[in-house]
């Protein structure tokens, strides 16, 4: 089957497009149009000549040129005689939007979806899904509205989603947080390709460096395991597995069976394979941008540098709750930092730099521990509130982090003029956080990540 | 599975167990105990036998050993006994155990954890799916919470973690290999400085 189509095809039909604007069909076929889509689209619907100044057809068979994709919105018991008609043109992908399927106990009906696209090798995602949004080639089939749902920029995080709605909010957030995405695809029912077959496409696209995946089930587990496991030996995979405690209660007899419940299996799969299990969306966002944009990790030593004596104390406890180590700073590093910093500052790690430093001393400090052996990574707290501290500081750090010599995170805990300065960063490519807990929790993963890729 | 079977077939994998024989009658009793031993009534009716008095550890002569006897017979109720397992004591160690489970989803899994409270409030465990390999069953084994005891802190002599994860290793092959079993448990496994020995074994197919 040729996944690949589903992202990048260069025409598509939209099947069900809609005059109306309160229709999914409308606003399906207003995405690709306004969205930008490079190749040709073709409106489907029997009672109109012309939807948006686009020629309307009566069916995919009245087209005359090639049609790579279709996108499906009709009511669910049409769509296997409008899959039927794909298959006979030659159509390569289709996305079924569609509910109506086995999610409502309409299983006969799935069958019959994933009989005929078997039989014409349709590579079909849904039925009851979202699609995909693919920022490079403009393929939009999320069929919620743009001032509704913002859409990220390009990038290089690609985002498998079995949920429609963790998928839209998910997307809503990127685009607010400045993330960029190379492709989603939420998959919903999975009638025909699944999760696995998905992770298989992401592991092999070169757009794609880091993959996220939010789960509730797998269906071929032994088959998942096996693909995941291949893949984090190439790229990063973040996930997360909803619906851990639901199905957890397992009855069984012996010892083993009560404690390795279903959500634990989930676990111990993650853990094998080297995925980083995210606990929250949160996480998926504070894992992934710091895989994104830092360099792997050659050890588990931090150097924290900040501008408040009380953010260093709580980043080196956050240093120790994850089970990393604090760095000891070299006689060099000490003494470059000494010689150019005022005395009262203790030259140490935790490094205090004082409420009075300014852009100036937090680039001695970070050049320092850049150069330094002794620290495998380096978490910057900026206190935004001090009267020393302004914009510069944030040039300096994306200088600083676009070296990538070494893993860098900043955080920045506060309020609106706190976040605009972080939102500078992260739109650079500096992972930024509002508390050292999260900065470190997640630069846990890197180095858990980075130890596995080192060893190989 | 007979507990029998199950002997057979963790000694199949070539899995250390503590020796020892059914017997029918007191007597056969007192002519295989090599003491201190404990004794374990066989049924296939009582899953839980220590909850229901129905083990008898470190007994040390013949004549603890005549007491004992009908005590847990007793204890049996009118469960079907089929024989009393007369176990040589092992030596006291550290408690271990091992698991499986075959998951809807992912297939044979294995579980490894620490015995008694451990297990039991803290559900310190770890799992992997079968099969794995040498640097799983260590993972396994350092993921632990409870790791340091296996490492000896606070003054305890360190187990044999080299032949705990050669005991995972094939414990999982075993799961792996037999698709029969839905549940298994191995436990206790008692760790010591050098080697191991299981225990008690109980195999669900």
């Amino acid at each position: 089957m040729n996944i690949d189509v589903l992202f990048n095809p260069d025409s598509v039909a939209i099947i069900g497009a809609s005059r109306d604007p309160g229709k999914i069909g409308h606003v399906l076929l207003r995405n690709f149009i306004e969205g930008g889509f490079r190749g040709c689209i073709y409106p489907i619907n029997p009672k109109c000549d012309e939807i948006l100044g686009l020629k309307c057809y009566l069916s995919v068979k009245n087209i005359k040129e090639n049609v790579d994709l279709a996108v499906i919105a009709i009511p669910a018991q049409l769509v296997p005689d409008a899959l039927k008609e794909c298959g006979e043109k030659g159509v390569k992908g289709a996305i079924v939007i569609s509910g109506g399927f086995s999610e409502v106990g309409n299983v006969e009906l799935e069958n019959r979806l994933r009989e005929i696209c078997l039989s014409y090798n349709i590579a079909c995602l849904g039925p009851n899904c979202m699609g995909v949004i693919n920022p490079l080639t403009r393929v939009d089939s999320v069929f919620i509205p743009t001032y509704k749902m913002g859409r990220p920029k390009l990038g290089a995080v690609s985002f498998i989603s079995q949920s429609g709605a963790i998928g839209g909010a998910v997307l809503d957030l990127m685009a607010r947080q400045g993330f960029g995405m190379s492709k989603f695809v939420s998959y919903g029912n999975g009638a025909v390709l699944d999760e696995t077959d998905l992770l298989r496409y992401m592991a092999d696209d070169e757009k794609t460096r880091i993959i996220v995946l939010y789960l509730e089930g797998v269906r071929r587990g032994r088959e998942f395991f096996e693909v995941l496991k291949g893949v984090t030996k190439r790229k990063p995979v973040v996930v997360l597995k909803g619906g851990k405690t639901a199905g957890g209660a397992v009855a069984t007899k012996s010892h083993t069976g009560s404690l390795a419940g279903n959500a634990a299996v989930y676990e111990a799969v993650f853990k094998q394979c080297k995925a980083t299990e995210a606990r929250n969306l949160d996480e998926i966002f504070n894992f992934s941008k710091l895989f994104e944009s830092q360099p792997f990790c050659s050890g588990e030593r931090v150097g924290i540098i900040t501008n408040g004596g009380g953010l260093a104390v709580i980043a080196a406890d956050s240093v120790e709750d994850n089970e990393l180590k604090l760095a000891e700073l070299s006689n060099a590093s000490r003494k470059k930092i000494s010689e150019k910093v005022p005395d009262y500052v203790n030259v140490k790690n935790p490094l205090d730099l004082s409420g009075d430093a300014g852009t100036d001393r937090f680039e001695i400090a970070v050049q320092a521990m850049l150069e330094d052996s002794n620290v495998d990574a380096i978490l910057v707290g900026v206190l935004f509130q001090t009267e020393s501290i302004d914009s510069r500081v944030v040039s300096m750090l994306v200088e600083a982090s676009n070296l990538k010599k070494k893993p860098m995170v900043v955080v920045c805990p506060g309020g609106e003029y706190a976040e605009v300065h972080s939102r500078i960063l992260e739109n650079c490519g500096v992972p930024t956080y509002t508390s050292s807990a999260s900065a470190i929790r997640a630069l846990r993963k890197l180095v858990d990540y980075s130890r596995f890729v080192n060893k190989k | 599975m007979k507990y029998t079977d199950a002997v057979a077939l963790v000694k199949k994998y070539e899995i250390e167990f503590a020796e020892g024989s059914i017997v029918k009658n007191v007597d056969e009793a007192l002519r295989v105990a090599k003491y201190p031993v404990a004794l374990k009534v066989m049924s296939d009716e009582i899953l839980h036998k220590s909850d229901r008095g129905c083990v008898k550890l470190n007994i040390k002569d013949g004549e603890s050993l005549r007491r004992a006897y009908p005590e847990l017979l007793s204890n049996a109720g009118g469960a079907r006994v089929d024989g009393i397992l007369v176990q040589r004591m092992a030596k006291p160690g550290l408690e271990l155990i091992v698991g499986g489970r075959r998951d809807e989803q992912f297939g044979p899994v294995i579980l490894f954890g620490l015995g008694g409270v451990f297990v039991e409030v803290f559900k310190d465990v770890s799992l992997r799916v079968c099969p794995i390999d040498k640097s799983d069953a260590l993972e396994m084994i350092k993921e632990m919470r409870a790791y340091p005891l296996l490492t000896g802190a606070r003054g305890r002599k360190p187990v044999d973690i080299e032949a705990i994860a050669n005991l995972l290793q094939k414990a999982s092959k075993l799961l792996y290999e037999n698709e029969q079993i839905s549940e298994m448990d191995i436990n206790p496994v008692i760790a010591y400085e050098d080697g191991y020995c299981a225990v008690d074994v109980r195999v669900l197919p």
